[in-house]
């Protein structure tokens, strides 16, 4: 009796708290709409991101006098965003920044609001591709905030000439000579880096129509031949795969004298190269014989709005000032992050900065990431195999169709 | 066994004929308790108990009219109701329509349903109560007051006092749980069926079939299969090397030859009280591909002669300690010794001061050696005390997340093509697989049929164990 | 090695055993050496070549302990976890406490069913139902608080009874029944007699309860996912640190955390290693 009643009331008070939640939820949305309320909002951010965060919303709050905001800043790192938002979109921040390869997820869970505030100025303001890339069938969803999430070259000047760094089978073989490497990442994540040698020699994996499962090219000759030439830059020797943050830390030894990353590696990079700090785009590399240019994803940093926000129409408003011209001036200064904004882009500071440079060069080359969530562990084990020089000698074109089997897999 | 199940299904007969006993022989009151509950408190004059079940019915109906009812309504589709939201300008902000959560459903579903199973056992337990009161009125007995409720609280129904808050935490925060994803795997929740934007619903056993399936595109059986393997051999290797290894270290430290007893003891119990996580993650770059041990072992001439032999690919320069599946493996094992050893150091230090020593001193007379008495007196009287420990390390370490998530997340990547193509790696155990389908991809329905295969296997070795293995151990077994 | 087991042997000593064990303690202590290291080089990044740091200074803890920033709270999460560990231990040693007595000194109805419920739950993996428990704590309103985080490590500590209940059974049946006799409650038996015992038991229980929230990263990542720094456990705060972005910025200071974090535990554990071993042989232990 005494048990039973007792477990009833902790389960009275649990379920009275129950119906309290259910309660508010309704009538909370029509609640906050009243005028000169404070407008609470809770923005995600890189952790190196929240200084200048924090000026920026100072000033959205200057450009707002007659509202009283009460703005929080949290952190979630850019490239991992997706995961937590996505584990409880109701639990997620107002405003959210992340990479633009997980909008679709984004979007397809509807965990992402349509930016309807200054669309249209969003659209004019910033370039092209970074538009597009906050674009899913037509509609904009986030706003951009910065183009410099795409990778390129790093390389130390004093080891390799421009000449050099033309040809990726060029730099191999000569940093195999010298005992050195040229870094790029493979195996782990690596799918994103992989990508660049089978779209340089033209054959595509992208998203279907569906927004969820992949359709992809590279189980052909031409993706037979792409293999190849990935073994044969691994057995010069001076090709060398791990992740960046390795290579980084191999770098500063100095036993790798290039390698492929972004700018959010720029500052130690710098470190390690010291005056011999140089960036360019991606080389070619050798396929049956022809030169083929590496192509890659282009990277977009954008700031995305909760729908399930109680104050969507400001959270909207805070993020389209968060990606406004100074706002993006200002991360560069801050962070170094190459402004979408296509003014501040322009300006002679940003376009004087290596790192942006090379990487507006490699844009031409770059596509945006479009790709189903099947893509990656297939690609990674596809990378990981190619980069030991394929031991088990698989023919390579059961290589190639089972990881195109999985990349393609439908989503169950 | 069966002896034990007939008596369980007796004692359920005997509760229900009981209650039959009670609304057939009992009087008004009794049975107008049937639908006011504490009317027969109430006649019998005691009042607080009559009121407070009173309020507890009210209180079920008003829940049972605006929680219960609605969500166990929804329960048979998990809801039909899509969301839907409009930004609307002069609220400036989105308003949503009345839509229906699918997890939400479920688990409200689950605790109505507990709801509903308390309050019946409270129902029949007050309407046996005041069955009981009136046969005391009717032979003239006293009825007990509070103050002998309170006593008997404190004495013979002492266990209901303890476990009730106890178990009513169990309740709320593992069992209901527990069912809520369990029900999943029959579900389809996963990325494409997610709340609050999307709805999922009952899919039957097809989770369980794609876990037995392989197709090139869908490889759940192989990967099943193979992760299975491995986590058995995992559960075992890890628990046994740990074990003897703690023995032996303990057998070590304590023997009267050695000084310094515990100065060594301390050495070991200060490597376990750094945080698990912190150790990990710092000697999976000790070992990392150019990490320092690397870096040694080239220096020193080992990664060559390794490669001599055959232990390490020719075309790596460098010895993949946690990027090749078979060094991964073993080094996983060999570092979980490490993390596990100081534990069973502290455990058989205790047991062996234990041992009385008079066995030992018999066997020296005897002419035994050491490793005579080791094996004739340690070992037995080891067994003997941790048999069901054993046992209990075994499901530990098929549950053993950390050490194989810290070592490898992020580092290890598989190249099998077929894993892979379900994002599982050789080195995973069923729960770091299930973590990584959850955590990564958001395939509930797929983790909740592992998380059920998990319990099949715990549940297969335990039962084995404790009917052939130790059946003198009884005790902490399972009692059916 | 010939044995004997004469006490005046005690006298020599045996070279080729203390070199095994100085050999092992080594190698045991190795991680716990280059954690020491790390934390206090001047180098922020992760030195994967290096043994030996080349300058040895404090700033990793100045800058961890002064300098708190967005991402590094670590005095809050100090005062956090112990907030958490303090109120978890209270709970769930009197919640394992409870449940061990009535299972080992009482005999009533329910209680082999209880038992045989309790193993069973213990053989699902706990991770599974980790997102349900998230949407029960949601329900109450109690994520990204402390007070969820001390619900969601003690409520269920009742299951964790079995070493308790092997103690208790070791403590003769005839003290309880002497106490009845002379005309104790059940309550204060409890209170009176076998807790005063149970030194070892409740030391062991209360160590164990008190580490968990230290070390777990995973409930708390899922229950404090607001991003707010300021919430964290130590836990949860280190285990960021060394995320994929950070790890080249804060390694040192993930070190010097992992050594602070360590010393209190460590002195727990040495200090209070004899009632430790006690209990938890004597739990497991059913001679």
């Amino acid at each position: 009796m005494k048990k039973i009643s007792a477990i009833l009331v902790v389960l009275c008070i649990a379920l009275t708290c129950a119906f309290a939640q259910g309660g508010k939820e309704a009538p909370a949305a029509a609640a906050t709409a009243a005028p000169k309320e404070t407008i609470k909002l809770t923005v995600w951010v890189g952790d190196l991101y929240t200084e200048v965060t924090e000026k920026i919303i100072e000033k959205f709050k200057a450009a707002y006098p007659d509202e009283t905001f009460e703005i929080t800043v949290g952190i979630e790192s850019e490239s991992t965003c997706k995961d937590t938002v996505l584990t409880d979109p109701e639990a997620a921040a107002d405003v959210y920044t992340f990479a633009d390869d997980q909008l679709l997820a984004l979007v397809n869970a509807a965990a992402i609001q349509p930016a309807t505030v200054d669309a249209d100025k969003v659209k004019t303001e910033n370039g092209e591709g970074a538009v597009n890339a906050a674009i899913v069938d037509g509609q904009l969803y986030a706003y951009p905030m910065s183009a410099s999430n795409g990778y390129f070259m790093y390389y130390d000047k004093s080891f390799f000439t421009e000449d050099d760094v033309k040809s990726l089978n060029t730099m191999a073989v000569k940093a195999a000579k010298a005992g050195k490497k040229v870094g790029m990442q493979f195996g782990a994540d690596g799918g994103w880096y992989l990508y660049s040698f089978f779209k340089g020699a033209g054959l595509d994996m992208k998203i279907n129509d569906d927004g969820m499962t992949n359709s992809c090219e590279w189980a052909s000759k031409g993706g037979e031949a792409v293999a190849k030439g990935i073994l044969d830059l691994v057995a010069t020797g001076g090709f060398y795969a791990d992740s960046t943050s390795n290579l980084v830390s191999a770098a500063k030894d100095g036993t790798v004298v290039a390698l492929v990353d972004g700018t959010w590696d720029a500052n130690p990079i710098m470190e390690a190269y010291k005056d011999n700090y140089a960036c360019c785009k991606l080389p070619t590399f050798s396929v049956s014989g022809k030169d083929v240019q590496m192509a890659s994803f282009a990277g977009y940093k954008l700031i995305g709005v909760n729908p399930f926000s109680k104050n969507v129409g400001w959270a909207m408003r805070f993020a389209s000032f968060m990606t406004s011209e100074e706002s993006q001036v200002a991360r560069f200064e801050s962070n170094g992050d190459g402004p979408a904004n296509i003014k501040a882009a322009a300006s002679a500071s940003v376009a004087s900065n290596p790192a942006i440079a090379a990487l507006a060069t490699q844009s031409q080359f770059a596509t945006v990431q479009r790709v189903g969530g099947n893509y990656w562990t297939p690609a990674a084990t596809l990378g990981t195999i190619l980069s030991q020089g394929n031991p088990e000698k698989t023919a390579l074109s059961d290589l190639l169709s089972t990881a195109v089997a999985g990349i393609t897999a439908p989503v169950v | 066994m069966k002896g034990k199940f007939k008596q369980f299904l007796g004692s359920i007969g005997h509760y229900f004929s009981d209650f039959g006993a009670a609304v057939v022989h009992g009087d008004w009151s009794v049975k107008l308790s049937l639908v006011f509950m504490g009317a027969g408190y109430i006649r019998r004059r005691k009042y607080l108990y009559g009121v407070f079940l009173l309020a507890i019915e009210v209180f079920f109906i008003l829940l049972a009219a605006t929680f219960i009812a609605p969500n166990l309504a929804k329960f048979g589709t998990l809801g039909t109701v899509k969301a839907e939201m409009h930004f609307d300008d002069v609220l400036f902000t989105n308003v949503w329509n009345d839509f229906d959560n699918s997890f939400k459903i479920l688990l409200y579903s689950i605790i109505s349903l507990v709801a509903i199973l308390i309050f019946a056992l409270i129902w029949i337990s007050s309407i046996k109560g005041a069955y009981s009161l009136q046969k005391m009125d009717e032979q003239g007995e006293k009825p007990p007051t509070i103050r002998d409720d309170i006593s008997s609280a404190m004495n013979e129904k002492y266990y209901k006092t303890l476990l009730a808050v106890p178990v009513g935490g169990i309740v709320l925060f593992t069992i209901i749980p527990l069912i809520v994803m369990i029900c999943i795997a029959f579900t389809s929740y996963d990325e494409q069926h997610m709340p609050p934007a999307a709805l999922f619903t009952w899919v039957g056993w097809a989770n369980f079939k794609q876990l037995f399936t392989t197709s090139l595109t869908s490889t759940f059986g192989y990967s099943f299969g193979k992760i299975l393997r491995w986590t058995l051999v995992w559960a075992v290797l890890a628990t046994f090397t740990n074990y003897f290894g703690g023995i032996m270290l303990a057998m070590l430290i304590n023997n009267k030859r050695t000084r310094w007893k515990k100065m060594w003891r301390t050495c070991f119990i200060i490597a376990m009280a750094v945080p698990q996580f912190v150790t990990l993650l710092l000697v999976r770059n000790f070992f990392a591909d150019q990490g320092i041990v690397n870096t040694i072992c080239s220096n020193i001439g080992l990664t060559s002669l390794l490669k001599k032999i055959g232990l390490v690919p020719a075309y790596l320069n460098y010895i993949p300690f946690l990027t090749n599946p078979n060094w991964a493996k073993f080094m996983i094992i060999m570092i979980n010794i490490w993390v596990g050893v100081p534990y069973l150091l502290l455990i058989a230090t205790g047991i062996l001061m234990n041992i009385p020593q008079d066995l030992y001193e018999a066997a020296t007379i005897d002419g035994a050696n050491s490793f005579q008495q080791f094996r004739k007196i340690t070992m037995p009287y080891m067994l003997f005390v941790t048999g069901p420990y054993l046992i209990n390390s075994v499901v530990q370490n098929i549950n053993n997340f950390n050490v194989i998530y810290l070592l490898t997340n992020n580092v290890f990547e598989t190249s099998d093509q077929l894993l892979a193509n379900s994002h599982a790696r050789e080195t995973d155990l069923l729960v770091t697989w299930l973590f990584r389908l959850t955590n990564e991809y958001y395939n509930y329905k797929m983790a909740s049929v592992i998380g059920i295969m998990v319990f099949v296997v715990c549940t297969v070795i335990t039962l084995v164990a404790f009917n052939f293995v130790i059946r003198g151990n009884k005790e902490e077994g399972m009692q059916l | 090695m010939k044995n004997s087991n004469q006490p005046m042997m005690k006298e020599r000593f045996y070279p080729v055993r203390h070199i095994v064990l100085l050999a092992l303690a080594i190698f045991w202590l190795i991680p716990i050496v280059w954690l020491l290291l790390c934390s206090f080089s001047t180098s922020n990044s992760m030195s994967i070549s290096h043994f030996f740091p080349e300058k040895l200074s404090l700033i990793q803890y100045k800058n961890l302990l002064f300098k708190t920033d967005a991402a590094n709270q670590f005095p809050r999460w100090m005062l956090n976890t112990f907030l958490i560990a303090a109120f978890n231990c209270l709970i769930s040693t009197f919640f394992v406490l409870q449940v061990a007595y009535a299972m080992s000194k009482m005999r009533f109805r329910a209680r082999k069913g209880l038992m045989n419920i309790g193993m069973i739950l213990g053989l699902f993996p706990g991770f599974l139902s980790m997102i349900a428990v998230y949407f029960i704590m949601k329900t109450f309103n109690l994520t990204n608080s402390h007070i969820g985080m001390i619900i969601v490590y003690s409520a269920s500590s009742g299951m964790g009874y079995l070493i308790a209940k092997g103690f208790f059974d070791t403590i003769p049946n005839s003290m309880c029944e002497a106490a009845k006799i002379d005309g104790a409650s059940q309550n204060s038996i409890f209170f009176r007699i076998i807790i005063p015992m149970s030194k070892p038991i409740i030391v062991y229980t209360s160590i164990s309860a008190f580490l968990a929230p230290w070390v777990d990263f995973i409930f708390a990542k899922i229950m404090l996912n607001s991003g707010i720094a300021k919430d964290w456990t130590v836990a949860l705060g280190l285990y960021g640190m060394l995320d994929r972005s950070r790890k080249n910025l804060y390694f040192g200071q993930f070190c010097a955390g992992g050594v602070l974090v360590s010393i209190p535990i460590s002195i727990l554990f040495v200090v209070m290693q004899k009632f430790y071993v006690e209990g938890i042989t004597s739990g497991s232990a059913k001679g």
